[in-house]
C-alpha cells in the first residue's frame, strides 16, 4: 500500500531530530511470553509474529488477550519471555516505543468532569506533542470519530457509543503507528457497533495504521481484520490469513424439505457417510459424483432440495468441534 | 479491499491526517502532566463548581496579608502583628481546608476514572506520573502558603517610609519566606497526597487528610504539657507545630513563650530535620503506591 510507505519514509526522515523509527518485519514478536497471576497461568509461553495490516486477537474471555495487550505495552511485567513491538523491546524502551502506540483499553477510561476537548488535547501533550499540533490534531481527531458540538461538554453526559469514540480519539490523536483495541465495540448497539467497526477498518486501511483488535465476537473480526491470532488458555491456537480460516471446507452441507432422516438412509445405502445436524445433512465432499448421488436421492425419495453447498468454514468452528475432524480419517 | 484508495478517502474525509511533526517525550509528557494537574486543582477547565472550592479557599489564606498591610498602611509600618515567621499560625485553616479537599482529586481522579491505564501506556514511566502529580499540588499548595509571604514582604517594603533602608534591614526575609512556604508546602502537600493515594474512597481520603491536620494538633497540644519528657516529641508529628517550628528555624526567630514550640523546648533545627523526613517518607509511600497500583 502506497501510503504505508510514505508514511514510513517520511518519518525516517525526521529520524535525525526525533528516536529512530525502522519499520520492522512485524510489529509485535514475542518470545515465550509467559505470565502467571499467583496460580493462574494467564499467557503460556506465547511465542508469535505479527506482520503489518488490521490483525484480531481472538480467543473466549479470559483466554489472556487483555494479558497480552496489557503486556505488550508495559503496563503489566511478564513472568518471564520477551517481547518487542515495531522493534522495541518492551521492557527496556517502554518510553520510547509508547511514544508510537495507542491504546484503547476495553474498562471506561475517561474523566466525567472535562470535556472530549480538553481531554484529548492533554492526551496529545501527554504523548509528546506540542501546543499547536495538539490543538490541530485534537479537532481533527475528533472529527475523524464523529465528535462534533457535543466535544465541549463534560464527559460524564456522553452516550456509550460517544465514550467509546472519545477512547478511541485519546488512542488515534498522535498519529500511533499500530493501535490496540480492547474489544472496541463493548458495551454499543448495533447501529453503532457496525459506526465503530467501520471507523476501525477505515483506520487501518485509509491510514496504513497496523491494528491489534482483541475481541470475542468472531463476526467482528471477520469484517474488518486481515488477519487472526487465535489464543486459548494463554496459548497459540491458530495464526494466519482471515482467508485462510473462512476457506471452503471438505463438507457439503444438504438441506431437503420433507424428512431428513429418509433422505441419509438412501445416501448411507448407497455407500455415503452421513452425519445429522439438525434439519441439515453433512456429507464428506469428495467429488462432484456427490451431488449426483444427494439430487438423485432426493428425486427417488419426491424431496424439494432446498439447499446444496460446500460449507465455508467460520471462525466459530475454531471454537467447537467441527464435523470435519469426524471425517478426517475418511 | 474496501477504500483501498487513499486519495479518494482524503477528498470526503479531511478529518484524518497523517502526523510527521516532533515527538517530544517523556519530559514533554511530565510537564504536560504537571501543567494539566495544577489546572486541575484550581479548577480551571472544568466547570464553574469545580472552582469554588479551591479558589475561595485560596483566597481566604491571603487575608491576614491584606489586613496586615492595611493596617500597615494606615499606621505606618511600626506595628506588626502578621509577619512571615508565624504567619502559618494565621493560614492553617484554609491550608487544611485546601489539602482535604483538593488533595483527593490529585490521584482520585485517575484512580476512580482508571485513566491510569492511558497514562502508564504513554512515555511515562509511573515514577514520573507520580513526581509530575505531586509537583503540581505541591505548586498549588505553595500559592497558599507562599503567596501570602510574598506580598506581605513585598507589601511592608513598599509602605515603609524609606524603602534603601527597609531593604538593608529586612532583605533577607525574602529567601527566608521563599524556604519557609515551599517547606510547607512540600510537606504538607505530599503527606496529604500520600493520604489520599492510599484511600479507597474519596470522602476517606477527605477525613484522613483533614485528621493529620486537624486531629494531631490538639493531641500533640495535650501531650507536650502532661507527656514528661517523652510526650514533648509530640510537638514534631503534628505537621502544623513540626512546620510552625520549621518556619521559626528558617526566620530564625525564638518561639513565643506560650508556644507548643517554647513548651517542647526541642531545638528549632530538629523541627527542620523531621519536616524533611516526613517530606522523604510520603514521597516514598506516594512513589511506592504508583510502582504497585495495577493500572
Amino acid at each position: 500500500m502506497h501510503v504505508i510507505e510514505t508514511r514510513w519514509m517520511s518519518s525516517s526522515a525526521s529520524s535525525a531530530a526525533y528516536p529512530l523509527y525502522t519499520p520492522p518485519m512485524h510489529v509485535i514478536e514475542t518470545a515465550g511470553l509467559t505470565r502467571r497471576f499467583g496460580d493462574v497461568t494467564a499467557l503460556d509461553d506465547l511465542t508469535i509474529a505479527v506482520p503489518p495490516g488490521i490483525t484480531g486477537l481472538v480467543g473466549a474471555n479470559g483466554a489472556g488477550k487483555s494479558t497480552l495487550i496489557r503486556i505488550l505495552l508495559g503496563l503489566l511485567p511478564a513472568t518471564s519471555g520477551s517481547a518487542r513491538v515495531l522493534g522495541y523491546d518492551v521492557a527496556s524502551e517502554g518510553p520510547t516505543l509508547r511514544q508510537f502506540v495507542g491504546y484503547m483499553p476495553e474498562h471506561d477510561c475517561l474523566p466525567g468532569d472535562v470535556s472530549a476537548t480538553e481531554f484529548i488535547a492533554h492526551m496529545a501533550r501527554v504523548n509528546g506533542l506540542p501546543g499547536d499540533a495538539a490543538r490541530e490534531r485534537t479537532a481533527e481527531t475528533l472529527r475523524h470519530v464523529g465528535l462534533f458540538e457535543e466535544r465541549y461538554r463534560d464527559i460524564r453526559g456522553y452516550s456509550t457509543g460517544m465514550k467509546q469514540r472519545v477512547k478511541l480519539a485519546q488512542a488515534l490523536v498522535h498519529d500511533p503507528r499500530l493501535l490496540f483495541l480492547d474489544e472496541p465495540t463493548n458495551g454499543l448497539d448495533p447501529a453503532g457497533r457496525d459506526d465503530m467497526l467501520d471507523l476501525v477498518r477505515r483506520t487501518g486501511h485509509e491510514f496504513g495504521i497496523s491494528i491489534v483488535m482483541a475481541s470475542h465476537l468472531l463476526g467482528e473480526i471477520e469484517r474488518v481484520c486481515d488477519q487472526v491470532v487465535v489464543i486459548d488458555g494463554g496459548r497459540l491456537l491458530r495464526q494466519g490469513a482471515i482467508a485462510d480460516f473462512t476457506a471452503a471446507t471438505g463438507t457439503l452441507i444438504v438441506e431437503v424439505e420433507g424428512d431428513p432422516a429418509a433422505l441419509a438412509d438412501a445416501l448411507r445405502a448407497a455407500g455415503l457417510r452421513v452425519e445429522g445436524d439438525g434439519r441439515q445433512l453433512l456429507l464428506p465432499f469428495d467429488g462432484d459424483h456427490v451431488l449426483d448421488r444427494v439430487r438423485d436421492a432426493c428425486a427417488d425419495l419426491g424431496l424439494g432440495l432446498v439447499r446444496l453447498e460446500r460449507r465455508r468454514q467460520a471462525l466459530e468452528d475454531l471454537f467447537r468441534p467441527a464435523p470435519e475432524a469426524l471425517h478426517a480419517g475418511s | 479491499m474496501p477504500g483501498a484508495d487513499p486519495r479518494a478517502g482524503a477528498i470526503y474525509d479531511l478529518g484524518y491526517r497523517t502526523y510527521d511533526g516532533p515527538r517530544l517525550g517523556r519530559r514533554a509528557a511530565i510537564l504536560a502532566l504537571y501543567t494539566f494537574t495544577l489546572r486541575g486543582a484550581f479548577g480551571i477547565g472544568r466547570r464553574t463548581s469545580a472552582k469554588i472550592v479551591p479558589l475561595v479557599v485560596a483566597a481566604f489564606a491571603f487575608i491576614p496579608a491584606l489586613i496586615q498591610l492595611g493596617v500597615a498602611a494606615l499606621l505606618g509600618s511600626r506595628i506588626e502583628i502578621i509577619a512571615p515567621w508565624n504567619y502559618l499560625g494565621y493560614s492553617e485553616v484554609p491550608v487544611a481546608l485546601f489539602c482535604a479537599g483538593v488533595a483527593p482529586d490529585i490521584f482520585g481522579r485517575d484512580l476512580r476514572y482508571r485513566t491510569l491505564s492511558l497514562y502508564f501506556s504513554r512515555a511515562l514511566l509511573r515514577s514520573d506520573y507520580a513526581i509530575a502529580k505531586t509537583a503540581a499540588f505541591v505548586t498549588a499548595l505553595a500559592v497558599l502558603t507562599l503567596g501570602p509571604l510574598l506580598l506581605l514582604t513585598i507589601g511592608n517594603g513598599l509602605a515603609s517610609d524609606d524603602l534603601p533602608g527597609y531593604l538593608a534591614d529586612h532583605w533577607r526575609e525574602f529567601p527566608q519566606s521563599l524556604a519557609a512556604g515551599l517547606v510547607i508546602a512540600a510537606v504538607a502537600g505530599c503527606g496529604s497526597l500520600a493520604i489520599a493515594a492510599h484511600a479507597p474512597r474519596r470522602a476517606y481520603a477527605t477525613v484522613g487528610v483533614a485528621a493529620w491536620f486537624l486531629v494531631t494538633l490538639p493531641l500533640a497540644g495535650i501531650l507536650v504539657e502532661i507527656g514528661g519528657e517523652i510526650g514533648r516529641f509530640a510537638a514534631w508529628f503534628s505537621p502544623f507545630d513540626l512546620l510552625y517550628g520549621a518556619a521559626l528555624a528558617i526566620f530564625g526567630h525564638t518561639p513565643g513563650a506560650d508556644s507548643i514550640q517554647a513548651r517542647a523546648d526541642l531545638p528549632l533545627f530538629s523541627y527542620l530535620l523531621l519536616a524533611v523526613a516526613h517530606f522523604a517518607a510520603a514521597a516514598l509511600l506516594i512513589l511506592r503506591r504508583f510502582q504497585r497500583v495495577q493500572a
